[in-house]
């Protein structure tokens, strides 16, 4: 398992506790925030090489979340999780530069794997940019 | 899949007749029949092989006009491309003077004491529209240079068939409110494709949208992917949906062409999954017959 940091940003506090666990049981090291605004914070003085963050979330949601970490911090590869499939806001999440698009309630397993890739990606990224 | 089919029961066409006359022919004369036969098989033959030929010489000739096309519209996105973005700069320089002009006379306003209760309400609420008018001239402006922006995509593994699966997934639950199916029809063995994930997740969600929205209500999308056996792989996404009327064909992958009323459509849908499908070195073609349904097909090259 290729070693990289995950930020999960989700409001409802009981999934983010159970996943962070889980990612960190799998030796992941994984942090989780409970809203957009937080998660703009630890940016600014932690790095992240993933973000996993929750469409629907109350105040900022995760478009608007998204919109600005593409802004600020484009190099995070950013996956996004939601609950209803809506394809307004799967077109509007990958038009604005996530990485994928997954539902609720994901298996660990599949998630894993597309951080992998977000991975993957990024650090092929870097490799293009240099 | 379909030429192949055709194919076959061309040939079939022509054997059936041939085998029945043969069958057919009296038993007393076997020699004179079986000079017959050869000379009858020989033709059957060359005919076959004819209209082989002809028909190999139509498809290059097709292929080769669609090439044409797809290069004709990306000089054209490109063009567009670079005008619409050349405005967005110039006219963010403006935009962002007026918007710090703005700040400054607020600023004047804020610590004045001249102006009369009444003035002040109207001059404060001038100011805010000023301001939010500016804002949004600025969401147009990087809209469209988001548009322009040239992403160098990111090839990676790909497996092809997962991804599609997964966008399908995510336009399932709302097609099936309308009544509309989603049928897969993937290769099992299709071999991993190098190429961009969220890009084509991007291109597929368009044709999926586009698809739904063709339907309305009560209608079937179906989804297929094979290997084409040269070096590609093919997905093609078919709608039993409105379809698109000839003289529009030509147009709907210009960006901001749409049917949909002022509002509801950018029309920038297909433009960028052609941009998209150009820089990750594919073509994208569509056949649509009207009132019937239209299929977009895309042929992705496996290696880079
Ligand atoms: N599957 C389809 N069936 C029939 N017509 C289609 C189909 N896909 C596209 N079109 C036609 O092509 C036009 C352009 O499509 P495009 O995706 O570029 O923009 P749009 O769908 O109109 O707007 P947006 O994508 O911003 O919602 C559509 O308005 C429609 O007329
Ligand atoms: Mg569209």
């Amino acid at each position: 398992m290729p070693s990289f940091k995950v930020l999960v940003v989700d409001d409802e506090f009981d999934f983010l506790e159970t996943i962070v666990k889980r990612l960190q049981k799998r030796k992941i090291d994984a942090t989780g925030v409970g809203s957009g605004l937080e998660a703009l914070k630890l940016l600014e003085e932690t790095s992240f090489d993933i973000l996993i963050l929750d469409v629907k979330m109350p105040k900022m949601d995760g478009i608007e979340t998204l919109k600005e970490i593409k802004r600020r911090w484009p190099a995070v590869e950013v996956i996004m999780l939601t609950g209803h499939a809506s394809v307004e806001s799967g077109m509007q999440g990958m038009q604005l530069g996530a990485f994928d698009y997954v539902m609720k309630p994901a298996k660990l397993d599949d998630l894993i794997e597309k951080m992998v890739q977000a991975y993957e990606r990024k650090l092929l990224r870097e490799k293009q940019i240099r | 899949m379909k030429e192949n089919f055709s194919g076959r029961s061309r040939f079939v066409n022509y054997l059936v007749p041939l085998c029945l006359f043969a069958a057919s022919w009296p038993v007393g004369r076997t020699g004179g029949a079986l000079y017959a036969l050869g000379a009858l098989i020989l033709a059957g033959l060359s005919f076959f092989l004819f209209r082989h030929l002809v028909h190999q010489i139509n498809q290059a000739e097709q292929r080769s006009c669609e090439l044409d096309e797809q290069l004709i519209q990306s000089q054209k996105l490109a063009a567009i491309g670079e005008l619409s973005s050349g405005i967005a700069h110039e006219i963010n320089n403006p935009l962002a003077i007026i918007g710090q002009e703005v700040e400054w006379l607020r600023h004047l306003f804020e610590t004045s004491t001249l102006q009369e209760e009444k003035d002040r309400g109207e001059f404060s609420d001038s100011l805010k529209q000023i301001s939010s008018q500016v804002d949004r001239c600025r969401d147009i402006t990087h809209k469209l240079l988001n548009f322009a922006r040239k992403m160098d995509p990111v090839m990676q593994a790909v497996e092809l068939n997962r991804l599609i699966d997964d966008m399908a997934a995510l336009v399932e639950k709302e097609a099936k409110l309308n009544n509309i199916n989603i049928i897969r029809e993937f290769q099992k063995d299709l071999p991993l494709v190098t190429s961009d994930p969220p890009f084509l997740r991007q291109v597929i969600l368009n044709l999926l949208n586009n698809a739904t929205y063709a339907i309305e209500a009560n209608g079937t999308i179906t989804i297929s992917t094979k290997d084409n056996k040269d070096g590609r792989v093919e997905i093609a996404v078919a709608d039993t949906g409105r379809g698109i009327p000839k003289e529009h064909l030509k147009k709907i992958f210009d960006p901001f062409f749409t049917t949909k009323p002022p509002g509801k459509g950018t029309g920038l849908g297909l433009s960028i999954c052609h941009g998209i499908i150009q820089r990750v070195g594919g073509t994208i073609s569509v056949i649509s017959q009207l009132d019937r349904g239209t299929t977009f097909t895309i042929r992705l090259p496996i290696a880079p």
